[in-house]
């Protein structure tokens, strides 16, 4: 595989979501997914400590479309492609022979569940195409314009990692050294 | 794929800007994608200041699938089975209404109009189109109605402020947050109930200039997990105690703003004495807090002491813990504080009261056209004017959470009418005020109900006749912020009316037709009337010059110089601008309450216990406080089917593992949770977030009792009382329950 000549990527400013899942619901209305199984995008929930002490944590999970996708070398019929001009892991789902066929083999690889089928049998994988259609568009992805307290942004990776710093921990989240999700973080610590 | 789509039509995709009527607490700008007369896709505002934008909550992103939802009534129903049974069958319009207006002329003939009442909700929060003003209209041109008084949300606040202020206009523009050196947010979860569109960003961006922000909660609320560099747990309901125990070690410590307070209010010294325990020889001190609060006493003083120091500070209440019997009490207490302290007209400071309304685009600022004249029912009663007596209120009147006790009880039970028909519109009370199956009981007695609505609601379940109402995507009308602003937005009709819906106007119109009311006015064109209406307002008045552009652009901003601070011109000029309460000052002792003589209502604000308390006796048996927060994935009971939404936030109960444990229940179990009044399953789930003691259930879930009356759907009102404070608050959450395992019922 090529190196792409960019990679685009997320930035996630974690003290800052309220896990209002408002960035879910846009990503269900823009793609036209039914309610179910298939989430583009999951805000995931995490609380420690006993009262009153306490951390509660969210983090976003769409595609992290990272910069060494284990999901593409897994499947058999090579439907899952990374573009050259900018990174963004795609699905062919015509292609897809459906999670029932390869036993999920993509989802078995993805460290962050990314791949997501439908409830029927047979589901062809989908995922989030970090909104490709608006990316084209020169627009942002719809669970960025969505998020009522900016906590997301989105563009070339080392331009994020230039504005935001190079953060690729947060709680809740473990950076994979062998995929390199492209994300980066403002984590919450307890204050 | 690609190539399909080339060679495919291009359908051209039309963006309508618009908005939401929902009663949520925003009011968020939204562009519609509309191809081929049905909406595709929900966009928000894309105001070119990125971090002045007013982004719309999940509740609107998942709009298109409320709109064409397969559960949408799209036909007039007539009942086709016993009540309640949710059996109906299609007939037309024609049939409908006339059925409809044969019962009132029967009705008003056997029993007079006063046995017709009519129950509106704030299921529709835009000035044209607005069932309550136009049944209100058709009603009172019919010979008159009966109806309900007050409101579930405010009330409690609703009596504070004008108990204190005489206005309800009590907040600040939300970007004057970043003013303040200190925000206590207390019982204020804006991440989820939004209190205004830009307040979770503005008090985000609080934290981040380094302000200072304590959450005093039973709940560690999203906003607290957010925003809260400490989180004070304190039982439900004692609010008022730590409030004044705060207020002792400010004036030990003689921190108080004495000018302030006598230059600007009255009786200080009456609530002093209380606090200082020279009237009752008990001194409000933190340690007598802490017994009833369960807040540490050090936490309490280091919180006065720090709330007594910095200035200026926010002390935001809200009206939550005012949803309860000793609602306006919490309001007034922290009004009080907020006095003592002298923040009240300040840039960051907060004069409390909860309603956090500015009096720009305000909500409350709504006329029908033409307007409702005055009830002939109503005629001749003493006036209400100014008053704080809750009886003249109930002259004629029941108060709205005693409307369904009202219903099944009449004269007979006190109340000045006897229903025999009722006409519900805007609203799903069975489902949203106090006691469901009680309220089940009285629509099961009840002679005769039509409901106007855009589903089948709890309530709907009952009605012999549904009419069915299109949805604010379906018409264009004026709505304004919830109640934070200053904006106006306009809704535009973004796709014709599903099935057979109508606005409720048209439905007021054609129904005055069956009744032979030639005289009633037919309601203009939507364009002519909202031009109209916004040049009957003096703010829009004032502000919007340009229809045409106010209705392309879906909204009008207004800027001004500095942020709007509640009371400024009354705290810097108060000679010529008197505050509105009788003595022209901040009534901290109000002679209008004391006139009362009602020991329950104290002309100052004092912790009482009342009912249905942490130390009601009652608690024995029923042990847990049950709180009712307001849901983030709905308003209220509306948008409760919409799969979008309720896959994003399962209806679940909080539970402390404490109390959990004790009763052998595990996280994800589904449990039975039940007092007198009733029964109602739901999940457990088991987090540290809720303080022992309490369950908290989100409120808006539908009611669905099962052969053995045990509600499965986890309305949270199947188990809370329908009663009020003194004041008039829905004391929703003053509710005693108990829980165990379900055992699958029987």
């Amino acid at each position: 595989m090529e190196v792409p000549k960019l990679q685009v990527g997320f930035y996630f400013d974690q003290t800052r979501c309220i896990g209002c899942s408002a960035c879910a619901v846009a990503c269900k209305d823009w793609h036209d997914i039914p309610a179910g199984p298939e989430k583009w995008m999951t805000i995931l929930y995490n609380e420690k400590g006993k009262i009153p002490d306490l951390f509660v944590s969210y983090l976003i999970r769409p595609c992290y479309h990272c910069e060494d996708p284990v999901c593409i070398p897994v499947c058999p019929v090579e439907a899952i492609t990374k573009r050259e001009e900018d990174g963004i892991v795609l699905v062919d789902s015509e292609k897809c022979i459906g999670k029932d066929e390869c036993k999920s083999k993509c989802l078995k690889a993805c460290p962050y569940d990314a791949p997501q089928f439908g409830p029927e049998k047979g589901a062809k994988m989908k995922k989030c195409s970090y909104c490709l259609d608006r990316h084209l568009e020169g627009k942002l992805p719809i669970c960025v314009e969505s998020c009522r307290t900016h906590a997301l942004d989105v563009g070339n990776l080392e331009e994020l990692k230039g504005k935001y710093g190079d953060i690729k921990e947060a709680d809740n989240f473990v950076y994979s050294e062998r995929t390199k999700p492209a994300i980066i973080f403002k984590p919450k610590k307890k204050i | 794929m690609e190539n399909q789509e080339e060679t495919q039509e291009e359908v051209p995709i039309k963006i309508v800007r618009t908005t939401s009527a929902f009663d949520c607490g925003g009011r968020c700008p939204l562009r519609v994608h509309v191809e081929d007369g049905k909406i595709t896709r929900i966009e928000t505002d894309d105001y070119e200041v990125k971090e002045e934008q007013l982004r719309a909550c999940l509740r609107c992103r998942a709009l298109r699938q409320y709109v064409y939802h397969p559960k949408r009534l799209k036909y007039p129903l007539k009942r086709d089975g016993p009540k309640g049974s949710g059996k109906f069958k299609r007939i037309s319009w024609d049939e409908a209404l006339s059925e409809v207006a044969e019962k009132l002329k029967e009705v008003k003939e056997k029993h007079g109009n006063s046995s017709i009442f009519l129950a509106t909700g704030g299921g529709y929060q835009a000035a044209f189109h607005d069932g309550m003003l136009a049944m209100m209209r058709l009603f009172t041109q019919f010979g008159g109605y009966s109806t309900h008084y007050g409101n579930v949300s405010s009330e409690g606040a609703v009596y504070a402020t004008q108990t204190m202020y005489k206005s309800p206009f009590v907040g600040n523009s939300r970007e004057d947050l970043l003013n303040s050196k200190l925000i206590i947010m207390w019982g204020w979860d804006p991440a989820r109930m939004i209190s205004g569109t830009d307040t979770i960003f503005n008090l985000i961006k609080a934290k981040e200039k380094g302000i200072k922000i304590v959450c005093i909660d039973p709940r560690y609320t999203d906003s607290a997990a957010v925003l809260a560099h400490q989180w004070i747990p304190i039982i439900p309901g004692t609010d008022v105690a730590m409030m004044a125990a705060m207020a002792y070690v400010i004036i030990k410590e003689n921190l108080h703003d004495q000018e302030f307070l006598d230059k600007y209010t009255v009786g200080f010294d009456k609530f002093k004495s209380y606090v200082m325990g020279d009237e009752d020889d008990s001194p409000k001190t933190p340690e007598w807090a802490e017994s009833i609060t369960s807040v540490p006493a050090k936490i309490i003083t280091d919180l006065a002491l720090e709330y007594g120091k910095t200035k200026p500070a926010a002390l935001m209440d809200c009206q939550g813990p005012a949803r309860s019997a000793v609602g306006e009490l919490y309001n007034r207490a922290a009004i009080t504080l907020t006095a003592m302290t002298g923040n009240i007209g300040v840039h960051g400071g907060s004069a409390a009261g909860g309603l956090m309304g500015i009096p720009y685009g305000h909500m409350f600022f709504r006329a029908g056209i033409p307007p409702p004249k005055r009830n002939p029912v109503e005629e001749g009663l003493k006036s209400v004017r100014g008053s704080l007596d809750l009886r003249l209120r109930l002259q004629a009147r029941c108060h709205i959470n005693k409307m369904f006790d009202a219903i099944l009880k009449g004269k007979d039970g006190g109340y000045p009418f006897d229903v025999k028909f009722a006409y519900f519109v805007n609203n799903n009370f069975l489902n949203q005020l106090g006691n469901a199956n009680k309220s089940a009981e009285a629509l099961k007695k009840l002679d005769y109900m039509v409901i106007a609505d855009l589903w089948l609601t709890p309530t709907a379940r009952y009605a012999d006749i549904i009419l069915p109402v299109a949805s604010i995507a379906e018409k264009s009308d004026l709505t304004r912020p919830w109640p934070s602003g200053p904006y106006f937005t306009i809704a535009n009709k973004a796709i014709e009316p599903l099935g057979e819906c109508k606005s409720d106007i048209r439905i007021a119109e054609e129904l005055a037709d069956k009744l032979g009311i030639d005289d009633f006015e037919k309601y203009p064109d939507e364009d002519k009337a909202l031009k109209f209406m916004l040049k009957m307002t003096e703010d829009t008045r004032k502000e919007v010059k340009n229809f045409r552009k106010f209705k392309d652009d879906g909204i009008h901003r207004i800027k001004f110089d500095e942020p709007y601070v509640a009371f400024k011109k009354q705290i810097e000029d108060p000679e010529n601008n008197p505050i509105g309460t009788p003595s022209g000052k901040i009534e901290i002792f109000s002679q209008r309450i004391a006139d009362l003589n009602n020991p329950e209502n104290p002309a100052i604000p004092k912790y009482m216990e009342r009912w249905e308390g942490r130390y009601d006796p009652l608690s024995k048996k029923y042990p847990l406080q049950l709180m009712s927060p307001h849901p983030k994935s709905r308003i209220h009971s509306e948008m409760f089917l919409v799969e979008w939404l309720r896959e994003v936030d399962p209806h679940i109960a909080w539970i402390n593992p404490i109390d959990a444990e004790s009763r052998g229940i595990k996280d994800g179990d589904e449990i039975l949770v039940f007092n007198d009044r009733g029964k109602l399953t739901i999940k457990a789930w088991l987090t540290e977030r809720i303080i022992p003691g309490a369950i908290s259930i989100f409120e808006g879930a539908w009611y669905e009792p099962d052969e053995n009356g045990i509600d499965r759907g986890g309305c949270v009102n199947t188990l809370t009382k329908d009663a009020y404070s003194p004041g008039g608050a829905s004391a929703l959450k003053s509710c005693l329950v108990e829980m165990k395992l379900f055992d699958g019922g029987a």
